[in-house]
């Protein structure tokens, strides 16, 4: 009787988890159709006939050629900066004893808390004092110091987990700190390092605001705002292109992702993090 | 300034066991430095910009853009005197609580909790599903749920098994709308953190509350909620805070409209800043959403008595 | 400990400047450029002017195609200078911003740019825009341009900002065969505004499946739901929106109350088009190219312009689009005189106050503005000729599909905006009162007091005023 309850339970999570694994699958459904189909329109529909067509269009336009490159520039390079930046700053926060750890760890996490969008008007502001707007350098720049706050905050948590007996080893064989950092928490810290690289690329590649305010010349925009762009202008009647656009601007974070993701699940421990 | 005070505070670091006492105190700063550098420039003088912009009449064009004046706390005065500022606080508010607080949070437990202790092979396989959506960049979510919900589209196609007539989603429940897209995108962040606070709950307490005669429920809400907490409430604050400065996904959507059924604040300030010229009164809206922002994670680090 | 700080900082920026310095470089090497910069780079000093303009919707782009003649018949006269077009591919709204936003930066300002009318004037005077009163006195052409179109590009104080290049007028199409299938008189003369309604309503009643009136309502059309819906409406009641004498805003008037509650008899009673349709920044192209080439739409309020799309090579060649649509004057309110009302903007040229090459850009200016090129461009896009030699022409007067005599005879009794320098911000809060009012999110009564706190807070309530009864 007992065993069988729990069966009819089991049997009940099942179903309920396919279901809603079903309507998570559903809303996809469009776009991987249309991106096929030479006459797509809104509704979901089998194409007739399959076609690469739409996906060769978006891809021998030399605009959407560039604006890849320039997506795969700004946000690898705010990935990169950030993970090298935050890393380092995240030494000293968890090996060493600091007076104004605390307060320095607050405002970090408060900085986290900051919406980019709302500070987006001074932003411009400072970028036109500076004469440094329409630059994907200092773009770049300010998208890594918007990522720093949450960065810093996950890798200090990170390192917090590698014992520090490993790095007392290299000390009394004369390492620096910084070489101890390169060679013995760094590759620890893998994990973190492609937590953070993940996050900070996922969220700069769909960032649209920020260059769509910073860089004004069309030929150094990044793809994000392009396909913006495309569905302003064509997005009520390329439906087939708007879908296959959208794929092809997909595909680059899932495949960080797929890279990533068997370090992941350890990004994801929060509950160790405010434990303190 | 800051840089300062860490200069000081790592001179006077205990001195760490084996070897450690030959890093001196300007070794901290220069781990620190690059990273301060690029928070003062491009962070903090922006804040500090904001709240001084707030507090003057800057304008994209015209006559103010020239001859930009400080009018004191006059911004303020007219925000809360413009009913537009007001419901968009208001949605804000809806579009917080509902997307973020509620769907995703609630969601992602629930799909944590169900999918716990599965077979692998069918976790993952349900796990891919839902974080398909937090992998898809916003502004394809937009464009996605821009053909979920369109007059015709694939909603539609399947309520008209039931016979519903055709509806454009997207101007009859806006707000709804836009909600189901953010849950959707957001879900499988709460799902993985979720997913990772399960793992770390010891089997053998929840074995023994069963042995004990605890159900299924109880000992989810005596045993699992409790050594949970905390990540739950790092999850509420990090989601609230993502979900306060969602622009992309509305605008690309609603664009706040129809009327201003989805005027969340972002939306507000870009619209007054940049499509209606007065930098000034967006960046006083701005101003709000960060004030905003700064009380909610006050309030959650409050409630998880943080010590770090 | 601030100098230090400083120093870092400037070091940093330094070995920055140098990164993007080689960024920028490769980045600018357009392909159409970079073997001509190479030819002569060694003899004469490559110089560059770039022309910034809005690129939106389907192609062809009539206004990139002149630009394009303009700067080959430029290029050939000036040797060793290049014309650098710089199409912005933005919504109105988003246009608008993004030319603000460039020209206020030596490093993106661009050298020419088109600017609308009604932005003209906020632009030179925030000090975006190169007065060119001195070059326009030696230019022999400017006399052909008309008192009212250079008044168009002119500030209050008289500073010329600008050198038109488009003109328009506004009315109403009327579907002909939806017309007769409706019972309604052909040719179509609505004396007042009940009689338009009572045409869409009969339209409503007896011909299901077309919009019965389209005009645009939604915020992301911009300048279009101010000046083709609201304004079109405002100036054919004894109100008006700017009291030129006083230079105050009339915020709360009976006319702008009975404009918004016209709106709201279309849209609450059905008589528009859904609002997926209508509050798209996309929707005067779904009206010119998609339903009215179906002959979906029985009557638009909208601009003169229309029929450019229906051109041979235009995005949706309809060669009897003329025949299938009419255009006949907009009444005003009850008919009173001068019975019929009209709304005129355009675009013109301008040179960005920040340019480097103001003299080259003057140059580009007067020849993209010539007789000839000012004709083949106002010719293809439907636009009206600011220029009187151009007017005149017959091969401009009796352009086929095109409704330029028509167009040309609303100037009688037209209107242009306030040039004054709010007006754009002013513009943006009625296009808010105008949507809010056609999707039932406010009450005409709640709009205008919403318009009115906005617009006070926005110039000062001392330059606004209230008329009532």
């Amino acid at each position: 009787m007992k065993w069988s309850r729990a069966k009819a339970d089991t049997i009940l999570v099942h179903l309920v988890l396919v279901l809603i694994g079903v309507v998570f699958v559903i809303p996809l459904l469009w776009m991987i159709f249309a991106a096929f189909d030479g006459n797509a329109t809104l509704a979901l529909q089998v194409p007739q006939h399959w076609t690469l067509g739409n996906f060769w269009a978006i891809l021998s336009d030399p605009a959407n050629q560039r604006s890849f490159v320039n997506g795969v520039i700004i946000s690898l390079g705010q990935s990169v900066l950030v993970v090298i930046v935050a890393g380092l700053a995240a030494y000293p926060l968890s090996r060493y004893q600091l007076k104004y750890k605390r307060p320095f760890m607050y405002t970090i996490l408060f900085s986290t808390s900051l919406p980019i969008t709302a500070v987006m008007v001074p932003v411009y502001e400072l970028f036109v004092f500076l004469h440094i707007t329409d630059s994907i350098f200092w773009t770049t720049l300010f998208l890594a110091a918007s990522g720093l706050p949450y960065a810093i905050w996950i890798m200090k948590n990170f390192m917090d987990s590698v014992p520090i007996e490993l790095e007392e080893a290299a000390w009394t064989d004369g390492a620096s700190a910084f070489s101890s950092l390169r060679k013995i928490v760094a590759p620890l810290m893998l994990p973190g390092i492609s937590t953070v690289g993940i996050f900070t690329f996922a969220g700069s590649w769909g960032n649209f605001f920020v260059p769509f305010i910073l860089i004004q010349t069309p030929s150094k925009l990044p793809a994000s705002v392009t396909i913006f762009q495309f569905f302003g202008q064509y997005g009520s009647v390329e439906y087939g292109k708007l879908a296959a656009f959208s794929i092809l601007y997909t595909i680059p974070a899932v495949v960080l992702y797929v890279l990533g993701q068997r370090y992941m699940s350890t990004g994801f421990q929060f509950g160790g993090a405010t434990k303190g | 300034m800051a840089v300062h005070a860490f200069a000081k505070s790592s001179g006077r670091r205990k001195p760490l066991p084996g070897g450690a006492s030959n890093h001196s105190g300007w070794r901290a700063i220069m781990f620190l430095l690059p990273s301060w550098l690029l928070l003062a420039v491009f962070f903090f003088v922006p804040i500090l910009l904001t709240f001084y912009f707030a507090f003057t009449n800057l304008s994209l064009t015209g006559t103010s853009s020239l001859a930009t004046k400080f009018i004191g706390f006059q911004n303020f005065v007219s925000m809360f005197q413009d009913p537009t500022f007001r419901i968009s606080v208001i949605k804000t508010i809806v579009f917080l609580v509902f997307s973020a607080v509620i769907g995703q949070q609630v969601l992602g437990l629930l799909l944590a909790v169900l999918m716990n202790e599965r077979h692998r092979v069918f976790r993952s396989a349900i796990g891919v599903l839902v974080i398909a959506g937090w992998v898809t960049p916003e502004i394809v979510v937009a464009f996605i749920f821009y053909a979920f919900f369109s007059d015709g589209g694939t909603l539609d196609t399947f309520l008209s098994v039931f016979h519903v007539q055709p509806i454009a989603w997207l101007y009859a429940f806006p707000m709804v709308s836009v909600i189901i897209a953010n849950i959707w995108h957001g879900t499988a962040f709460s799902m993985m953190v979720y997913q990772a606070a399960l793992g770390d709950v010891p089997k053998e307490i929840l074995e023994s509350a069963a042995i004990d005669g605890a159900g299924r429920f109880q000992r989810f809400v005596r045993v699992t909620l409790p050594m949970i907490k905390g990540s739950i409430a790092t999850n509420m604050m990090l989601i609230t805070l993502q979900t306060l400065g969602v622009f992309t996904l509305i605008y690309s959507l609603t664009g706040g409209g129809p009327g201003n059924r989805t005027m969340t604040l972002p939306i507000y300030m870009y619209q007054q800043a940049f499509s209606d010229y007065q930098l000034g009164y967006g960046t006083a809206i701005s101003l709000i959403l960060l004030i905003i922002g700064i009380v909610a994670s006050f309030v959650y680090l409050r409630m998880l008595k943080v010590k770090l | 400990m601030k100098r230090r700080a400083v120093c870092i900082g400037s070091s940093i920026a330094l070995a920055c400047v140098g990164l993007s310095g080689c960024a920028t470089n490769s980045q600018h090497v357009a392909p159409q450029t970079s073997s001509h910069q190479q030819g002569e780079a060694s003899t004469v000093k490559q110089r560059i002017i770039t022309v910034a303009y809005q690129q939106f919707g389907n192609p062809p782009y009539f206004n990139q195609e002149w630009l394009q003649q303009a700067a080959q018949q430029f290029e050939k006269k000036y040797r060793g200078v290049t014309v650098k077009l710089e199409p912005i591919e933005a919504s109105e709204n988003d246009f608008y911003t993004k030319i603000d936003l460039m020209m206020k930066s030596a490093s993106t300002a661009p050298d020419v740019v088109t600017e609308d009318t009604f932005l003209i004037n906020a632009d030179g005077s925030a000090g975006y825009l190169q007065p060119l009163n001195t070059e326009v006195k030696s230019w022999p052409d400017w006399s052909q341009f008309s008192a009212a179109m250079k008044s168009g590009s002119t500030s209050n104080g008289g500073v010329v900002y600008g050198v038109p290049y488009s003109t328009d007028t506004r009315g109403l199409y009327y579907d002909v065969k939806i017309f007769k299938d409706a019972g309604l008189p052909v040719p179509w003369h609505p004396k007042n505004w009940n009689d338009v309604l009572n045409a869409a309503k009969k339209i409503k009643e007896k011909v299901p499946g077309v919009v019965p009136l389209w005009m645009q309502v939604g915020k992301a059309t911009g300048e279009a739901t101010t000046m083709q819906t609201f304004e079109m409406l405002l100036y054919g009641t004894p109100d008006t929106l700017y009291d030129a004498a006083k230079h105050k805003w009339i915020v709360q008037s009976p006319g702008f109350l009975n404009s918004l509650k016209w709106i709201q008899t279309v849209y609450a009673g059905g008589l528009g088009p859904s609002l997926s349709q209508i509050l798209n920044a996309q929707a005067g192209n779904i009206e010119s190219q998609q339903l009215m080439p179906q002959q979906k739409i029985g009557i638009a309020l909208d601009g003169n312009w229309l029929p450019g799309s229906w051109q041979k090579n235009g995005p949706a060649p309809w060669p009897d689009g003329t025949k299938a649509y009419q255009l006949t004057a907009m009444p005003t309110e009850y008919g009173q005189a001068p019975g019929y009302t009209s709304m005129s903007g355009g675009w013109a040229l301008s040179i960005s106050r920040l340019s480097q090459n103001k003299q080259l850009a003057w140059d580009f200016i007067k020849i993209a503005t010539d007789k000839n090129n000012m004709e083949w461009y106002d010719v293809h896009q439907g636009n009206l000729a600011p220029r009187k030699d151009v007017a005149d022409d017959p091969s401009y007067e009796n352009a086929p599909g095109q409704f330029f005599k028509v167009a040309t005879s609303f100037e009688k009794f037209t209107h242009f905006r306030p040039a004054n320098a709010q007006y754009p911000s002013v513009s943006t809060q009625i296009q808010a009162a105008v949507e809010a009012v056609a999707t039932g999110a406010l009450t005409p009564e709640q709009a205008m007091q919403q318009y009115a706190s906005n617009v006070q807070r926005i110039v000062g309530a001392s330059n606004t005023e209230i008329v009532s009864k």
